[in-house]
């Protein structure tokens, strides 16, 4: 009986999401005109205003960082030959939430200054490396080399024992089909679209609908 | 804490429900390069600490699970960096898990070292210690700490030395690194550490960079600075620098200097303030005083050298008069830098409705004028009245986690105790009464900085060395001389630390330690702010902490009295003590139960408030007509006469210059991914693998000249010493002509070998960045 009890309940609870879920996409649809409009604002502000905005905590308008090429993402061809998996995406990261070594090589300082953000600022496919470029998660940051640095050696110094945690799971819906709640921090990543939309995006975690852009509508982080 | 909640409520939802496929939604997720803990649960808690590495002193979140650190992430709530790190800071954790991690002690019988337990190594250092005292006095055993210390652990050192011992014989790596900003400090203000805060960076219209690569060696500061600049156009970051760096890339205007003309430089800007009438006369009427010292004092080269310098009542009219001689046009000739830019330098600190802050490290600490450098760039922000108001700041930064908490707040130094100085005894009193000691234990005056230790160890005065937390056989300057020194016949040696080094190869004990958050403790940054760390990992075998190291000795030598503290709780109680020796508005502590709860607090932190501008009657509390609501005014009252004092600091030429036979100079740092000697950050994979091994950076034009082309090897050579290392041409960084570059981290290559022990006579900081070698093709 008790039994019974608590499966409606988790049944009840799902029929709501999903009646949520259904109304929230209804309604977007009806907005969407309205909605781009308002955050281009906002994105115009984050450009130019002069508050003191150090990036910290995710903050909800870098999700519309990219609102302005989401319906150019939308349409890009997925197909490349040398596509980002989840696999690589985690093998370049000491730890899930670590920033990347960079992949490839890099000018010296002193020759090519610092100008990662020429490509990765915006994104677009790269003959050299048959591939889309990442576009960065947190615009506005200039010094990438603080974080990101590139290998050029194998070898270690000494053997390491380090160990860390798995990466998060994906696709845990509450529902077939509604929408799964984001797995990691938003530190540093507030701009969903960077890693989850368009062609560069990681092939596990692709959004089928980058063009609609406000993510954390529907998607939730679970703190 | 929240992972685990998230984790577990993902799970759970992910088996209520009956629908849910995530096989089939995401097939094929194979994570085969993913080394993953098969012992790691789903238990995973964020707890706060400060970062391990810079002075910066960055709050981190460090994730750990089944007592292991797993991850970590920026702190959010932590004012000093907002969620940010560094690329160090970031993998820190994984300095915990080489697999060369020491964690047996042990000891050297008959030439070989030999794992023991930890107990009879103690016993063995506490044996040795009181052998050495009784045959050869008290003055001849010695303890050399570390910027890297925690507070508990530099005070129980302290106490240890000064209060049970009875020897002045405490030094630490902060000497090398942070001396020359305290001498400035103290001769300028009287109390050490910077007025301002990193708050300013919000405020400041200009920022000067003096010698300080800030972009590669405080990276989360300067990308705030960026940050500013993006939001506020108007905003200039200038670069006043002996080589160009990734800093200067990314700077407005890059301007390079001769080494050493810093001082003619800063004195031309005074020149120039003065002459165009950009000074602000009330202000250095109401709270300045003139003042002149010695001069020709020499560089500390002769064994058991002395100095001190003497402070001469000087007048605003000598100023002016004194400054004649540092006209743009004759510091041009001796400087490099135009006159043009000179007037530039000098219109930004001139113009009054720009807020300057002045930033500055190692280049001007490690200079055998460092005490007058930092005078002289006070000069400047006090002839304009531009200090200690929010953006209006001449900022010392340091380079270890706690060189201010631990060697300048606890005063681990030869003169110092934690609060004042040995030779008064006045101050004497009052450390003696809180360490329950009697007064005449605390010998009044002091005995060897750390250049002239490491002499006394070589001569034979100094017989037994316990070094903790730092790698003087990388570090030391004229490196060559000391290791011998360490080496010799009847000196005895002891070195705490986590893992393999240069050092460790000289020590006839070896003690393993716990390090950062693997013991309890507290660190001091660059801005006066104490932030505490739990233990949140189990140390491994053998090791323990410093600190702990420190009192299982003590009380092996019969001052089980003087540390009565329990193991649970001793840093706790030492906080507790440690405290009342700052008692007071000018250095008050937070409470032990405050700085468990918050990502650090600043001193001086009066009834529960945190002061971010000293000496500034608005926020400061300790300042005479102290009114948060009043309008601004300044009290300086770390002098007796509540004043700054402007000292007249004229050019003086270093102790070797280039020439004919040692056509270069040799100028040495450090580079983003490794910190200090690198026995940390070489065995962090991603940091080893961008950076493998040290290098020496020339010219383009001097490389072609002798055709030497990258990675070639070159083979330098100076008075003391010879290397030879892989050429790096226009990579990094580039020096000037005539002048080489080699970063200090890599233990294969010691550049120390080469650089000269001449110090700063006022602070005895040595100067690393300036001797001369020639270089050959290897």
């Amino acid at each position: 009986m008790k039994k019974e009890i608590s499966e409606s309940r988790i049944v009840f609870i799902g029929i709501c999401v999903v009646m949520m879920a259904t109304s929230i996409f209804i309604f977007t649809k009806s907005l969407s005109q309205e909605r781009s409009s308002i955050s281009n604002e906002l994105f115009a502000k984050k450009v130019s205003g002069t508050e003191a905005v150090f990036p910290d905590i995710a903050q909800e308008k870098e999700v519309f960082a990219l609102a302005g090429k989401a319906k150019l993402l939308g349409k890009q061809s997925t197909y490349s030959s040398s596509e980002r998996t989840l696999s690589n995406f985690y093998k370049r990261r000491a730890y899930p939430g670590a920033p990347p070594k960079i992949p490839h090589e890099v000018q010296p300082d002193m020759v090519g200054g610092n100008n990662c953000l020429t490509c990765h600022d915006n994104g677009g496919y790269v003959a050299k490396f048959s591939a889309y470029t990442p576009v960065t998660p947190h615009p506005g940051m200039e010094n990438c080399r603080q974080c990101h640095v590139p290998e050029t050696t194998d070898a270690l110094f000494q053997e390491t024992d380090w160990n860390t945690f798995d990466p998060p799971e994906i696709g845990h819906s509450a529902l077939h089909g509604s929408p799964p709640p984001i797995p990691h921090s938003l530190q540093l990543r507030g701009n969903c679209l960077a890693c989850h939309g368009g062609a560069a995006a990681v092939r596990e975690i692709r959004s089928s609908h980058p063009e609609r852009i406000n993510c954390r509508q529907c998607h939730v982080y679970m703190k | 804490m929240g992972n685990i909640k998230r984790r577990k409520f993902l799970k759970k939802t992910a088996a209520a429900s009956a629908f849910s496929a995530t096989s089939g939604l995401y097939p094929g997720i194979a994570l085969s390069n993913w080394k993953a803990s098969d012992s790691l649960t789903e238990e995973i808690q964020w707890n706060k600490t400060p970062c391990r590495f810079c002075g910066v002193g960055c709050g981190l979140l460090v994730a750990t699970s089944n007592g292991r650190a797993v991850a970590v992430k920026g702190d959010p709530e932590s004012s000093v960096n907002k969620g940010l790190c560094c690329v160090k800071g970031y993998h820190t954790v994984q300095a915990l898990y080489g697999k060369d991690r020491l964690t047996k002690a042990q000891v050297r019988k008959n030439g070989q070292m030999v794992e023991v337990p930890i107990e009879e190594a103690l016993d063995l250092v506490a044996r040795k210690m009181q052998e050495t005292i009784k045959e050869h006095g008290k003055n001849a055993v010695a303890m050399y700490g570390s910027g890297q210390w925690t507070i508990p652990d530099g005070y129980v050192a302290s106490k240890f030395m000064k209060g049970a011992i009875g020897t002045n014989n405490l030094e630490a790596n902060a000497r090398l690194c942070m001396a020359s900003a305290v001498t400035g400090f103290l001769t300028s203000f009287g109390s050490d550490e910077p007025m301002g805060c990193y708050e300013d960076i919000n405020h400041a219209d200009a920022f000067v960079l003096w010698g300080n690569n800030m972009a590669e060696m405080h990276p989360v500061l300067y990308s705030r600075i960026l940050d500013q600049r993006l939001k506020k156009k108007h905003i200039k970051i200038i670069d006043l620098t002996t080589r160009t760096t990734r800093t200067s890339y990314a700077d407005d205007k890059s301007i390079l200097f001769k080494p050493q003309t810093d001082l003619a430089i800063a004195n031309a800007i005074c020149y120039e303030i003065i002459k165009n009438g950009w000074t602000n006369d009330e202000f250095i009427k109401d709270h300045c005083s003139f003042k002149t010292g010695k001069t020709n004092i020499g560089y500390g080269l002769e064994e058991k050298f002395k100095f001190s310098d003497q402070a001469t009542s000087s007048s605003y009219a000598e100023f002016k008069k004194l400054l004649n001689d540092y006209t743009p046009e004759k510091v041009e000739k001796l400087s490099g830098v135009s006159a043009e830019d000179i007037r530039y330098l000098a219109s930004i600190y001139g113009d009054p409705k720009t807020k300057v802050m002045s930033l500055w490290c190692m280049g001007f600490n490690q200079h055998t004028r460092g005490t007058w450098i930092n005078n002289l760039v006070y000069n400047i922000h006090l002839l304009t009245g531009k200090i200690s108001t929010p953006g209006n700041s001449p900022f010392s930064l340091t380079g270890q986690p706690s060189a201010c908490g631990t060697v300048r707040e606890v005063g681990t130094l030869t003169h110092r105790l934690p609060h004042g100085v040995v030779m008064n005894e006045k101050d004497r009193q009052f450390a003696a009464k809180i360490w329950g000691v009697p007064v005449e234990n605390i010998p009044d005056k002091p005995s060897n900085h750390t250049v002239e230790m490491f002499r006394s160890l070589d001569r034979g005065e100094i017989r037994f060395m316990w070094i903790q937390v730092t790698n003087p056989m990388v570090t030391m300057p004229k490196l060559n001389r000391y290791r011998k020194a360490c080496e010799k016949e009847g000196r005895f040696i002891v070195v705490s630390d986590i893992y393999p080094t240069p050092t460790t190869a000289v020590a006839d004990v070896i003690l393993p330690s716990a390090m950062w958050i693997e013991r309890e403790g507290m660190f001091g940054n660059s801005e006066r702010r104490t932030q505490h760390f739990n233990q949140l990992v189990p140390p491994p075998g053998d090791a323990i902490s410093d600190a702990w190291q420190i009192i299982e000795v003590a009380r092996r030598m019969g001052f089980e009295k003087l540390f009565p503290w329990k193991e649970e709780n001793h840093i706790e109680e030492i906080w507790k003590e440690y405290r009342k020796h700052h008692a007071g508005a000018k250095h008050e502590m937070a409470p032990y139960e405050e700085l468990k709860k918050r990502p650090g607090i600043q001193w001086p932190y009066v009834n529960g408030k945190e002061t971010k501008w000293r000496f500034n009657t608005k926020y400061d509390p300790a300042t005479k007509g102290y009114d948060p609501e009043g309008k601004e005014s300044f009290d300086f009252y770390g002098k007796k006469d509540h004043r700054a004092w402007i000292w007249f600091r004229p050019y003086e030429p270093p102790p070797e210059i280039p020439d004919k036979e040692y056509p270069f100079w040799l100028n040495t740092g450090r580079v983003i991914e490794h910190w200090h000697s690198g026995s940390m950050t070489r065995r962090i994979p991603i940091l080893h693998k961008a950076v493998p091994n040290s290098y020496v950076e020339l010219h383009p034009a001097d490389a072609k000249e002798q055709g030497i082309y990258n990675g070639d090897p070159v083979k330098l050579t100076s008075r003391r010493g010879t290397l030879t290392l892989p050429a790096s041409i226009d990579q990094r960084g580039r020096p000037v002509r005539g002048q080489v570059f080699v970063p200090f981290f890599d233990e294969n290559y010691l550049i120390n070998e080469l650089t000269l022990d001449a110090y700063c006579p006022i602070s005895k900081q040595p100067d690393y960045k300036k001797c001369a070698v020639k270089i050959e093709k290897g």
